[in-house]
C-alpha cells in the first residue's frame, strides 16, 4: 500500500491545484465599454462560391449564369440587445457598398455599445429620408456609389443592385448579356427594403472584444425567390421595370442569412 | 521478485516526478511564448472560419485509442501517431479543400504502483502541417498537453502461480487531468482554416475512464470508454467535452521468445459544441466511428506495434471537417 501513496498524493495535489487555477475568471465578465461588430458579405449562387467570370450551376429554371458584376448596397445597420434594445448605426456612416469584382465584403461598425446582440437589421439600398437630403446630403457616398457603378444619375438616383453577366438555356444556346439595375427610381418607386436576421449564436462586444457576423449571400435569389420567379430567357434586362424592379427588391431580401459568427476576435 | 518489484516502484515514482517537475516549469512557459511561426493571418484566399473538434486533445492523450496499447499490460515507450484531415477553406459547398498533417510522437507509459494500480502517462511532442489553397505552408511544433491518469483493478488478479483455464477480468477504474503545457494560440483561432490547429488545448481538462477486458487462453477483449472534462482556457475559448470508446479483439501467437498479436477493433468519439465567451460556436460538434487494425510483435520483454484507424462514418462539424486517417507506430518496454 505504502508505495503508491505517494504517486497518489501527488496527483491529488496536482488536481486541487488545477481545480482551484480556473476558478478566477470564471464569473460572467461585465461587458464595458465599446466594440467594433463587423459583417462579411460572403457572395455564392446556390450554395457555391460566387466566382465571377465562371459559369454558375444552372438554377431550377435551366438558365446557366456567368456573373460578371454583382454590387448592391446595404445600409441602416441596427443591433438588437437580447433584453430587445435597438442600437442604431449613426445614419450618415451606415451606407456601404458590398462589391464582388473589387473584393469590398466587409461592413465594420465601430463603437457600438458593450452588450450582447441577438439581431441584425439593415436595409438594401437607399431609403428615401436620404436621398430627400439632396445631393449634399450623401455626403461621400455619393462619390463612392459613381466609382462602384451604382449610380444612374443624380435624378434617376442610385442602383442598389448591379447584377450583370451572360446567361443561355434550353432555349438561349449562345450567351446572352443579362443586366439587372434595381433601385428607387427617383421618388416615385420606392425599392428600399429591409432585413432582420436572428443571430444562430448571440455576439458580445465591449473594450476587449470585437466580433464579426458571417453572412452568407445566395444570389441565385434574385432570380427565384418564394415570391417571384424571373426568367432571363424572357426578359434579360430588368433597369425601370415597375413589376420585375419591386420583384426583384423583394428577392433580394432573401439572399442573407448568417453563416455564423465569430465572437470576441473580430475578422481580421 | 519483491525486491525487483520495489525497484521498479521506486523508478516508476521517480519518473513519475520528473514528469510532473517537467508539467509545471514547462506550463508557466507554456501561454506565454510568443508564438515563432505566425500564422499568416487572412491571405487572399477566399477566408472561410469554423472551429474544429478538438483533435488536438485526441492527439495528445490518444483519444478512442486509448491510454495504452488495447492489451492489458504495463510498459513504458514511445509511440508515434499521424492523423491526415483536410477541411474546407470556406463556408460553401464548392469551397476547395485543404490537407492538415497532425503527427505526435508520445514518450508514454502504463507503470504499476501496486499489484492493482497502475499510473498513465502521455508526454506528447507535437509537430503539425498544413497547406492553403494558395499552396504556403504553416508549421508549429512543440510540447503537447500532458496527461495523467491513476488507473485501479477493482478484481483481483489471479496469481501468477495459478494457472487459470478461466476468462481472467479487469475492471480498471480511473481519472486524471490533461494539463495545458501545449501551447495554445488565439491568433490560430482568427483568419484561420482550423482553429484546433493548436499544439494543445490551453485548458486543464479532467478524465474519467474505465476499461474492462478479460483474457482466455491466447484470446483477449478490451474495451475501453472515457470521458474527458473540458474547461475554458485563459483565452476564453472552451472546447466542447469529448466522449471516447472502443473495443477490442486479440489474439497472440508465440513461437519461442517471440509473439504476434493482431488486434482488431472499432473505437469512436463524440464531440459537444465549443464555447467562446461562454457563447456557443456553430458547426462545432461531431462524432466519428472508426475501424481498427493493429499488429503487435513481441521479443522477451520488447514490443513493436503498429496501427491504422480509417473512419467508417463520420460527422465532423457539420461535414466541414473529415479524417481520412491515424496511423500509429510504438516501440514498448513490457514491466
Amino acid at each position: 500500500m505504502k508505495k503508491y501513496i505517494v504517486p497518489v498524493l501527488v496527483l491529488l495535489s496536482l488536481v486541487s491545484v488545477s481545480c482551484s487555477s480556473d476558478d478566477d475568471g470564471m464569473s460572467e465578465e461585465k461587458l464595458e465599454g465599446t466594440g467594433e461588430v463587423s459583417l462579411t458579405f460572403d457572395n455564392g449562387f446556390g450554395g457555391n462560391d460566387l466566382v465571377l467570370n465562371t459559369a454558375n450551376t444552372a438554377n431550377a429554371n435551366g438558365e446557366v449564369l456567368t456573373i460578371s458584376r454583382f454590387n448592391y448596397i446595404v445600409s441602416n445597420f441596427r443591433l438588437v440587445t437580447k433584453d430587445g434594445e435597438e442600437f442604431t448605426f449613426a445614419k450618415d456612416n451606415s451606407y456601404f457598398i458590398i462589391n464582388q469584382e473589387a473584393g469590398e465584403e466587409t461592413v465594420e461598425l465601430p463603437e457600438i455599445p458593450a452588450g450582447e446582440y441577438t439581431t441584425v437589421k439593415f436595409g438594401i439600398g437607399v431609403d428615401q429620408e436620404k436621398f430627400q437630403q439632396g445631393a449634399e446630403g450623401q455626403g461621400d457616398f455619393l462619390a463612392q456609389a459613381e466609382a462602384n457603378n451604382m449610380m444612374w444619375s443624380w435624378q434617376a438616383g442610385y442602383k442598389f443592385l448591379n447584377f450583370e453577366g451572360t446567361f443561355t438555356s434550353e432555349t438561349v444556346t449562345e450567351a446572352e448579356n443579362f443586366k439587372v439595375h434595381m433601385g428607387s427610381h427617383g421618388s416615385s418607386l420606392d425599392n428600399y427594403k429591409e432585413v432582420s436576421i436572428e443571430l444562430p449564436t448571440n455576439i458580445k462586444v465591449s473594450n476587449e472584444m470585437d466580433s464579426n457576423i458571417h453572412l452568407k449571400i445566395d444570389a441565385s435569389k434574385i432570380l427565384i425567390s418564394s415570391t417571384s420567379n424571373i426568367k432571363f430567357s424572357e426578359q434579360a434586362v430588368i433597369m425601370v421595370d415597375e413589376v420585375k424592379s419591386p420583384q426583384i427588391a423583394v428577392n433580394v431580401t432573401e439572399m442573407f442569412t448568417v453563416d455564423h459568427v465569430h465572437n470576441g476576435s473580430g475578422h481580421n | 521478485m519483491k525486491i525487483i518489484l520495489m525497484m521498479r516502484v521506486l523508478q516508476s515514482i521517480k519518473l513519475f516526478v520528473v514528469v510532473i517537475f517537467l508539467a509545471s516549469t514547462t506550463y508557466s512557459f507554456a501561454n506565454d511564448i510568443p508564438f515563432k511561426n505566425n500564422p499568416k493571418p487572412c491571405l487572399n484566399y477566399k477566408l472561410g472560419y469554423y472551429d474544429f473538434c478538438d483533435t488536438c486533445g485526441c492527439g495528445s492523450s490518444g483519444g478512442s485509442m486509448g491510454f495504452g496499447t488495447g492489451l492489458n499490460n504495463n510498459f513504458f515507450g514511445l509511440r508515434y501517431i499521424s492523423q491526415e484531415y483536410r477541411s474546407r477553406d470556406g463556408i460553401f459547398a464548392d469551397s476547395p479543400w485543404i490537407t492538415e498533417n497532425f503527427n505526435t510522437i508520445q514518450a508514454w507509459g502504463n507503470i504499476p504502483v501496486s499489484k492493482r494500480a497502475t499510473i498513465n502517462v502521455i508526454l506528447p511532442y507535437q509537430f503539425h502541417n498544413r497547406q492553403f489553397v494558395d499552396n504556403t505552408e504553416q508549421t508549429i511544433n512543440g510540447l503537447g498537453d500532458i496527461s495523467i491518469l491513476g488507473m485501479y483493478n477493482l478484481l483481483k488478479k489471479t496469481p501468477d502461480s495459478i494457472i487459470s483455464i478461466k476468462p481472467e477480468h479487469y475492471i480498471q477504474l480511473g481519472g486524471g487531468v490533461k494539463m495545458p503545457t501545449g501551447k495554445y494560440d488565439s491568433s490560430n483561432n482568427t483568419g484561420s482554416v482550423n482553429p484546433s490547429f493548436q499544439l494543445g488545448n490551453g485548458s486543464w481538462d479532467y478524465i474519467l475512464a474505465i476499461n474492462y477486458g478479460f483474457n482466455y487462453r491466447n484470446w483477449g477483449v478490451s474495451t475501453l470508454i472515457n470521458y474527458t472534462i473540458k474547461t475554458e482556457n485563459p483565452k476564453k475559448y472552451h472546447f466542447g467535452n469529448q466522449f471516447n470508446y472502443g473495443v477490442n479483439i486479440f489474439k497472440s501467437y508465440y513461437i519461442s521468445d517471440f509473439s504476434l498479436t493482431p488486434i482488431v477493433g472499432i473505437a469512436g468519439e463524440v464531440y459537444e459544441t465549443n464555447k467562446e465567451f461562454n457563447l456557443e460556436v456553430a458547426n462545432t460538434k461531431g462524432d466519428i466511428f472508426l475501424g481498427k487494425v493493429s499488429l503487435e510483435a513481441s521479443y522477451n520483454k520488447y514490443s513493436l506495434g503498429i496501427l491504422g484507424m480509417l473512419p467508417i462514418s463520420q460527422n465532423l462539424n457539420s461535414g466541414r471537417v473529415e479524417l481520412k486517417n491515424r496511423i500509429s507506430v510504438y516501440l514498448n518496454v513490457n514491466l
